[in-house]
């Protein structure tokens, strides 16, 4: 009876929740597949210098100069319970974590003061309420009232929890865009792992900036599944975006060193070279990338996590923000039709794809294009976006919306172009009136008889 | 055996009634303050939910308490036989025509406040007249749609239109009325503080009138189990002074309108604020 009823139970649920689809999902970060496509050799150091500088889901890390906030929280022991002689762990109160995020269990504590100073400490037990903090007890740690300490990665770790409650059922764990969900969905859910938003207010070749990302998670995308989460609290929304930029940082990282190795080092190129015709000896080639590892690599590292931070950081200032010159063009008639003008005339090439009448069925969707990062044609005819799905001229007579519906989101989605889209950035060749006509225009479609 | 079912059956109409009694005090009972609905056509709704309650729980003590009766009567007895009868006529006609009485009743009295609820012609004049905003029930989100301020509602979409998502405004002290779509399955309107419950139906538009008794914000959820999202479909209804209603249609189309020069005043409910944007 002992072994039976519970493991009994436990093996017929099993095939219950497989066949009830009641699957679990992934549960680690995933490597991009042209990863996967590196020889093991080479894509070895790279699975391992993400772990280093992003850990797991389980265990965050990251490395300095991020624009995200980790979340380091300061504290110092109030008391400490005296625990009797056999007791593994040391139970202390603490003061200076009422602000931080109540789930600090697991996480590492760094001495900051005292004896055990520069010493790391993992919390066994936490307590929000009474501020009761537990950890190991070794020799060199002995904590004092007064003492201080360092709770590093609560930030991340709280918009982590929240990303995997809200979003990660259709963007996945490490924002690929395939969570379980996804696949039940057009437009898929976003793979957030090119660093590349859609819909934002910045120029045209900078990222999204925190704000454009909020703004997304509080309204949600009409027209597509991306719901509203507005009854997030702010300080939610935040950490959210905190953790998705996060992730996409670390989605890029990854795509620009294997980027670097996939010419000489994919599992194709090595056979072709190491083939008849290629002259190689596989041991060659490897000796070559043994030398590339030791003395490229950590340089094309720190230049792809410095370089995508950086760009991150700059989205978010002041000066990348498209603000228009000149206020909307009063939404006359005359300005309508300059708009209409524009429209079909050679210098914006609207109707190519949009349509003459704007219902989304221009020339364009009737050809065969090009991908731009393979150089091959698509299956398909009509447009496709750089995550390589179809993608068909919005019709403008439907009133939708996904960038958002005031005049400024349709300015800012002429100007600076859809990213990642091939709705091109109409910012230089057209001027500031020219645009508010064609915002004008396209903005009196839905309502218009024809 | 014998009068330990006694005790059995005993104790359930107890349980009953003594749960029944302690709820509100407890917090089991109704949603918000325990009991009284947030709305005037809620308390009615209330009453006759006690209603009901009060003539099921007649029956279901009156009932225990004759079994209880019967089986303490035999067990206490061993000497008297049970008979075999071919039923009785009278009982018959007795338990079919009290509960008969009962349900044509409660039937005839609840008729009023159903037309009420749900009689387009017995709605609130004011309400039907001018509809507040258009409700479109979407997975897994409602999107509101208000008509330009001074303007009717109009069933198709207008260019002044001002729309919101999981943030429905209401103005206080008047009875309003939304027009209820779903974009895509079946749905539910629901307020639970106001006792409020609709189905969203694709391709209908269903009329909806409430009327919130205090100012507050309100949770709007979904009713309808519509996919696995369904438990994320929440919102708020913010019932609010004629004055703050006003203001926030005001705000609403200053940031509808906004064409990214100046600053908007920034309204500390809507996130559509550009002012986070510095
Ligand atoms: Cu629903």
């Amino acid at each position: 009876m002992r072994f039976g009823l519970s493991r009994l139970s436990l093996l017929l649920l099993f095939p219950l929740f497989s066949l009830t689809g009641c699957e679990q999902p992934q549960v680690n970060f995933v490597f991009s597949e042209k990863t996967n496509e590196l020889v093991p050799e080479a894509a070895k150091p790279v699975k391992e210098a993400l772990v280093r500088q992003f850990g797991n889901p389980f265990e965050l890390t990251q490395f300095e100069g991020l624009p995200t906030d980790f979340g380091d929280v300061e504290g110092s022991v109030k008391t400490v319970q005296s625990s009797s002689g056999d007791e593994k762990l040391i139970r202390f109160q603490v003061e200076g974590l009422q602000d931080a995020y109540p789930k600090l269990l697991g996480l590492p504590l760094e001495w900051t003061s005292g004896k055990g100073q520069g010493q790391i400490s993992r919390i066994k037990e936490y307590n929000y309420e009474t501020g009761t903090i537990a950890v190991d007890k070794t020799a060199d740690i002995e904590p004092q009232p007064g003492d201080t300490f360092l709770v590093e990665c609560t930030r991340l770790q709280f918009g982590r929890d929240l990303y995997n409650r809200h979003c990660m059922h259709c963007h996945g764990m490490s924002g690929e865009g395939t969570g379980p969900t996804s696949r039940y969905l057009n437009p898929p859910p976003r793979d957030f792992r090119q660093g590349i938003y859609k819909y934002t207010s910045t120029k045209p070749t900078a990222k999204a900036q925190n704000a454009d990302l909020e703004r997304t998670v509080k309204e949600g995308i009409a027209g597509t599944y991306m719901p509203s989460f507005k009854l997030l609290t702010e300080d939610e929304v935040s950490a959210i975006v905190n953790y998705v930029v996060w992730l996409s940082i670390r989605g890029e990282t990854e795509k620009k060193i294997v980027d670097e190795l996939f010419f000489d080092y994919s599992k194709e190129v090595v056979a072709e070279r190491t083939s008849e015709d290629g002259g190689e000896s596989r041991e060659d080639v490897m000796e070559e990338l043994k030398e590339y590892m030791e003395l490229d690599f950590p340089d094309t590292l720190e230049f792809a996590t410095s370089s995508v931070a950086e760009a991150w950081e700059e989205a978010n200032m002041e000066d990348a923000v498209v603000v228009p010159e000149t206020p909307r063009v009063p939404d006359t008639p005359e300005s309508r039709e300059r708009g209409r003008k524009l429209y079909l005339g050679d210098k914006t090439k609207c109707a190519t794809c949009h349509g003459l009448q704007g219902r989304g069925n221009g020339t364009a969707t009737q050809d065969f294009w090009t991908n731009p990062a393979t150089n091959e044609k698509y299956p398909n005819r009509g447009l496709h976006d750089i995550w390589g799905n179809q993608l068909p001229p919005r019709d403008l007579h439907r009133g939708i919306y996904r960038g958002g519906r005031r005049p400024i989101d349709v300015y800012r989605r002429m100007y600076s172009g859809i990213k990642g889209t091939p709705m091109p950035a109409f910012g230089g060749p057209l001027s500031d009136e020219e645009l508010w006509d064609l915002v004008n225009y396209v903005m009196s479609l839905p309502y218009s008889s024809k | 055996m014998g009068k330990g079912w006694c005790l059995f059956f005993l104790f359930w109409p107890v349980a009953a009634v003594v749960s029944c009694a302690m709820a509100p005090m407890v917090g089991w009972s109704f949603p918000y303050d325990n009991a009284q609905a947030a709305s005037n056509l809620g308390i009615r709704i209330d009453g006759l939910f006690y209603l009901i309650l009060l003539v099921t729980a007649v029956v279901f003590v009156g009932t225990q308490a004759v079994l209880v009766y019967a089986l303490w009567r035999g067990s206490n007895n061993r000497d008297e036989r049970a008979t075999y009868t071919h039923g009785n006529h009278k009982l018959e006609l007795i338990w079919s025509i009290i509960p008969g009485v009962i349900l044509l009743f409660l039937a005839l009295y609840q008729m009023n406040l159903w037309a009420d609820f749900r009689i387009k012609k017995y709605f609130p004049e004011a309400a039907v007249k001018a509809p507040i905003a258009e409700v479109t029930a979407r997975q897994f989100e409602w999107r509101f749609r208000y008509p330009a301020i001074g303007k009717k509602l109009q069933p198709k979409p207008q260019a002044d239109d001002l729309y919101s998502v999981n943030e429905l405004h209401v103005p206080f002290g008047k009875p309003v009325m939304i027009q209820l779509r779903s974009e895509d399955v079946q749905h539910s309107f629901f307020l639970p503080a106001l006792r409020i419950k609709q189905d969203a139906l694709p391709g209908l538009q269903i009329p909806v009138w409430f009327e919130a008794n205090k100012e507050g914000v309100y949770d709007l959820v979904c009713a309808e189990l519509c996919g696995w999202g369904h438990y994320k479909m929440k919102a708020h209804v913010i019932v609010e002074s004629e004055a703050d209603y006003q203001n926030y249609l005001k705000n609403l189309t200053q940031q509808q309108f906004y064409d990214g020069l100046g600053k908007i005043a920034a309204n500390e409910n809507d996130s559509e604020s550009e002012a986070t944007e510095k």
